[in-house]
């Protein structure tokens, strides 16, 4: 890295940069529950008043002179060959500027992975889903460009395609890449002791399959972009990105174009949620529509085209088997896992390997063997979602520990409190458990959900049950680094400028990162602007991730508060002839303490730019240290810096006539370490508890031979305001957790534990236990005429 | 084909030229340049871009510009006056019930509709009224609270807030 900083005392390299390391945190870990006064308050949000006052400008509000409209062309077919493409009528069409197709792209493969690179930015030669990019045009107005979209004549030969894991998975299968030698495309094993021996010594054994489904993300605006390749060779895109410094490297490597020469800028973004993680191709598409035509391209999703190729959760099928000793210790656990890809690879191995982590690291089982695959189908591509394969995992687990608590005549809550990781512990598979309040999360919620009593009360058709969860609360080490960098300037009127890569898609983060500096630098969150939209400016980040960005960005943060303190406390105590140590700093105030006199921040800031010539700002880097030994195969557990665990409980209602399964209640208690911002965090799980009431009895996507059905709002239910129970959200705090203050990430957590908690309530309502997701309607109807067929 | 209109957006009049064909949505964001309206499906089933028109909730991705004629349309850009925030606005910010923004403008016309022609309404009346309004971030529950919220504090303000 060849960045220079700019300190006070004259240029000094970066390896003078304040860094904090995890083996040697700035943050005492008695310090974590320190007296705050901007932290662990529920303020409201920075971008509270653009947002409710229409001013936030995002993505799609903006406009640039000579903007054209890009519109994709993409495949009716699920797999086919493309044997002709004829253009011409749409070049000769007024208005058109541009029509390309894989002919005028580089040929570049690119995944999220490059060594699994399978997918080209148009169609060369063969589609593999309904929605693949064929062709694209770039013309005036938007009605020029769909009319220009219908001109485009493509001939294709149809191949028989793949739906589903096992049509995938049989030995004549078409297969969706040609140059593989099966669908079967990827796969990781783990082994931990003996499951075998374990097996055989354990009192109970179950085992069981389940199922879940492809659900979309649904982000409220759509994936969208303006690409403009100017004279200087620089291309600059506006898009919602969740990480657009990797997504810069992407688009740099699919057009084959220097890195340097891409810069992304982000603007407000409505929604994340994991959508947009990965680089889509309408990325480099509009790039190319832009470097032809000499001007600004715009690309738009419909939202049909939102629900049919902006990605999607991995189905997965999963094949659990869990032992137990007769006093409730599992003592082994064996996974088989098979995730439906889709047509390309995008997020799939990452996600499938993450899964195997979560698995592998709820509860601290020492014999654990987990096998998971990935197969490509003819079907939209998967992408990261909120839980990253850990939603999944999670149903099968959840679910099946119940089933062993009733096989065994325990009580479900007992059978979990008796395996409750506990804080400070490495784990059977190397997870090194800091803060922990796994038991505190399934006794909040317990309690919540009053489970003694409503567990014996055995109301007619009305249940509780309850599940577990772990997640990571700060990214990943799986780059083989995780670390993040922040700058922080003082202006000479006193107000903090922040530049940080934590990207807010709505989840908070950059309120977040505002409290950290508002409350380490003592000033006013008022006087505190947050940069983090442009990659020129920020510095290079992973992204926003992975629970990632009030554990990693927010240290990096807090850092860089303290350098910039620093400074100013040395000013102050230059300026008012005191001590350093006897400078305080508060609510943008500054004194010395016992004296009377107060200052305003900005006569100390001025003091210093405008008599000694020495503005005030601070840097500040976070770099989570690597285990001993770390490499990224065998790394497993060792990959995430903090755990968040938590427990959900719910309360069902199940109406006999229509099968309807009514969520009355879900008590969310989720470990936050500290919580920077109650509402805001309270608002993380609430929020994701509505995704996981989706994902359990309403979303899915639905195919008719290829072609999602319902790629509308009107066919694709997502919860609405009438269809939300009471949750109550419980943040349990806990303490040796290395994140700002003590934080942990809460953005994913909410939704992972959602299903299994209210498949485990519908089973104790009715006695059913479903092992297939979403449980619709049909399904419960269908499962109770079973059972009175039965009794 | 263009046909002229004239509308009343926020309090100010416009004369405008319309492809008969165009939404009141795209006139609102692409003529007229307001763009706190925003435009979530293009169908009338996310309620993102609800404004009001004469005092109705519409969606406007709906509704024809032309059918706007004549008439009077608050978006979001008009509800604050000057800098001081409506009291569902304020509701809306203190309560925590923004995350991602997006649904906001449309959740907020649609408090506004519902409290104007009922003042106290009950937590069924509240569900009812933002059913058409979809939010993938938070999962509702501080929407209900803004709307709680706003509805004591438009109790307290009563009648005398109007836009200046």
């Amino acid at each position: 890295m060849d960045a220079r900083v700019i300190d006070r005392a004259g240029p000094v390299s970066v390896s003078d940069v304040p860094v904090i390391e995890r083996d040697a945190p700035v943050i005492e870990r008695d310090t974590a529950r320190r007296e705050t006064r901007v932290v662990r308050q529920g303020v409201p949000r920075i971008d509270a008043i653009p947002k409710v006052s229409g001013e936030a400008e995002y993505t799609l509000d903006r406009k640039m002179p000579g903007m054209l409209i890009g519109k994709i062309l993409r495949s009716p077919h699920a797999h086919a060959r493309i044997t002709s493409i004829d253009t011409s009528a749409a070049r000769a069409l007024k208005g058109v500027r541009a029509v390309i197709t894989a002919d005028d792209v580089p040929d570049n493969l690119f995944s999220f992975y490059q060594w699994l690179a399978d997918k080209n930015i148009l169609c060369m030669k063969k589609v593999r889903y309904v929605g693949d990019e064929v062709a694209a045009v770039a013309a005036v107005d938007e009605d020029t460009a769909e009319e220009a979209l219908s001109l485009i004549k493509v001939e294709y030969e149809p191949l028989p395609a793949v739906f589903t894991i096992d049509e995938a998975l049989r030995p004549d299968a078409p297969l969706v890449h040609d140059d593989k030698e099966s669908n079967a495309t990827w796969s990781v094993q783990r082994l931990f002791g003996d499951p075998d021996a374990a097996f055989a010594a354990c009192d109970y054994v179950v085992e069981g399959t389940y199922v879940t489904h492809q659900v979309a993300h649904c982000c409220p605006e759509v994936s969208n972009c303006i690409a403009r390749w100017d004279k200087k060779d620089r291309l600059t895109i506006w898009t919602n990105a969740q990480a657009p410094h990797t997504q810069r490297q992407e688009v740099a490597r699919v057009l084959g174009i220097p890195q340097r020469n891409v810069r992304i800028i982000n603007s407000y973004m409505g929604g994340g949620f994991g959508a947009r993680l990965v680089m889509d191709m309408k990325l480099p598409i509009a790039a190319v529509l832009s470097r032809i035509t000499g001007r600004p391209a715009r690309i738009v999703n419909t939202r049909s085209e939102e629900f049919s190729t902006a990605k999607a959760r991995y189905p997965y099928s999963l094949h659990l088997k869990t032992g137990a000793t007769k006093d409730g210790r599992i003592l082994a656990r064996d996974l088989k896992l098979i995730g439906d890809a889709g047509a390309y690879h995008d997020k799939g191995p990452a996600t499938v390997n993450f899964s195997s982590m979560m698995f592998g690291t709820l509860y601290d089982v020492p014999n654990v063997r987990f096998d998971g695959q990935l197969v490509y189908t003819n079907k939209e591509m998967g992408t990261a979602f909120r839980g990253f394969g850990n939603p999944q995992v999670t149903f099968a687990t959840e679910s099946q520990l119940d089933e062993l608590a009733a096989k065994m005549g325990m009580d479900p809550l007992e059978l979990r409190l008796r395996n409750a990781n506990r804080p400070g512990v490495t784990t059977s598979v190397g997870a090194e458990v800091c803060g922990c309040a796994m038991t505190e999360c399934m006794l909040a919620a317990a309690e919540g959900i009053e489970w003694e009593r409503k567990r014996s009360e055995k109301r007619p058709l009305r249940g509780v049950g309850l599940a577990n969860m772990v997640h990571t609360g700060g990214g990943g080490r799986f780059y083989g680094y995780n670390s993040a960098e922040a700058f922080i300037k003082l202006s000479d009127e006193g107000t903090v400028t922040l530049i940080t890569s934590a990207l807010d898609m709505g989840q908070g983060a950059h309120t977040a990162m505002a409290q950290i500096v508002a409350e380490e630098l003592g000033v006013r969150l008022s006087d505190i602007n947050v940069l983090s939209n442009d990659t020129d400016l920020t510095p290079y980040d992973l992204g926003s991730w992975g629970s990632r960005a009030s554990f990693m960005n927010g240290n990096a943060v807090l850092a860089a508060a303290r350098d910039a303190k620093r400074a100013l406390v040395e000013a102050a105590a230059e300026m008012l002839e005191a001590d350093a140590d006897d400078i305080v700093i508060e609510d943008s105030r500054v004194w010395v303490q016992g004296s009377e006199e107060g200052h305003e921040l900005t006569e100390i800031v001025d003091h210093a730019v405008n008599q000694h010539g020495s503005p005030i700002s601070g840097t500040g880097r976070f770099v989570d240290k690597l285990p001993e030994g770390y490499t990224i195969p065998t790394a497993f557990a060792k990959n995430i810096p903090c755990f968040a665990f938590g427990t959900q409980a719910a309360e069902v209602e199940i109406d006999e006539e229509t099968g309807q399964v009514t969520v009355l209640k879900v008590v969310a208690a989720h470990e936050t370490g500290t919580t920077i911002n109650q509402t805001m965090a309270e608002g993380q799980i609430e929020g994701a508890v509505a995704q996981g009431i989706g994902f359990a009895l309403m979303e899915e996507l639905v195919y008719d031979n290829g072609r999602v059905v319902n790629d509308r709002f009107l066919d694709y239910k997502i919860p609405n305001i009438g269809d939300m129970p009471e949750i109550r959200a419980i943040c349990v705090e806990s303490v040796g957790t290395d994140g700002p203050f003590g934080a942990k990430g809460i953005g994913e957590p909410g939704l992972v534990p959602t299903a299994p908690a209210i498949a485990n309530a519908i089973y104790d309502a009715i006695g059913v236990r479903f092992h297939e997701l979403p449980i619709t309607r049909e399904r419960v109807l269908e499962a109770l005429r079973e059972w009175r067929a039965e009794t | 084909m263009k046909r002229e209109m004239h509308i009343t957006v926020n309090g100010d009049e416009y004369h405008l030229l319309v492809d008969t064909q165009r939404t009141l949505l795209e006139v609102i964001r692409d003529q007229i340049g307001l763009t706190g309206t925003k435009n979530g499906c293009g169908a009338g089933e996310c309620g993102a871009c609800t404004v009001l028109v004469d005092g109705r909730p519409v969606n406007s991705c709906l509704m024809l510009a032309l059918e706007a004629d004549g008439q009077e349309v608050l978006t979001i850009e008009g509800l604050a006056r000057g800098d001081v925030l409506h009291p569902i606005q304020r509701a809306f910010v203190e309560s925590g019930a923004i995350q991602c923004g997006f649904c906001t403008p449309g959740m907020v016309l649609s408090t506004k509709a519902l409290l104007d022609r009922n003042p106290d309404p009950t937590r069924e009346e509240i569900l009812q009224s933002l059913r058409g309004n979809l939010c993938r971030c938070t999962g509702y529950v501080k929407i209900i609270d803004a709307v709680n919220a706003a509805k004591g504090m438009l109790a307290e303000v009563g009648s005398t807030w109007t836009r200046a």
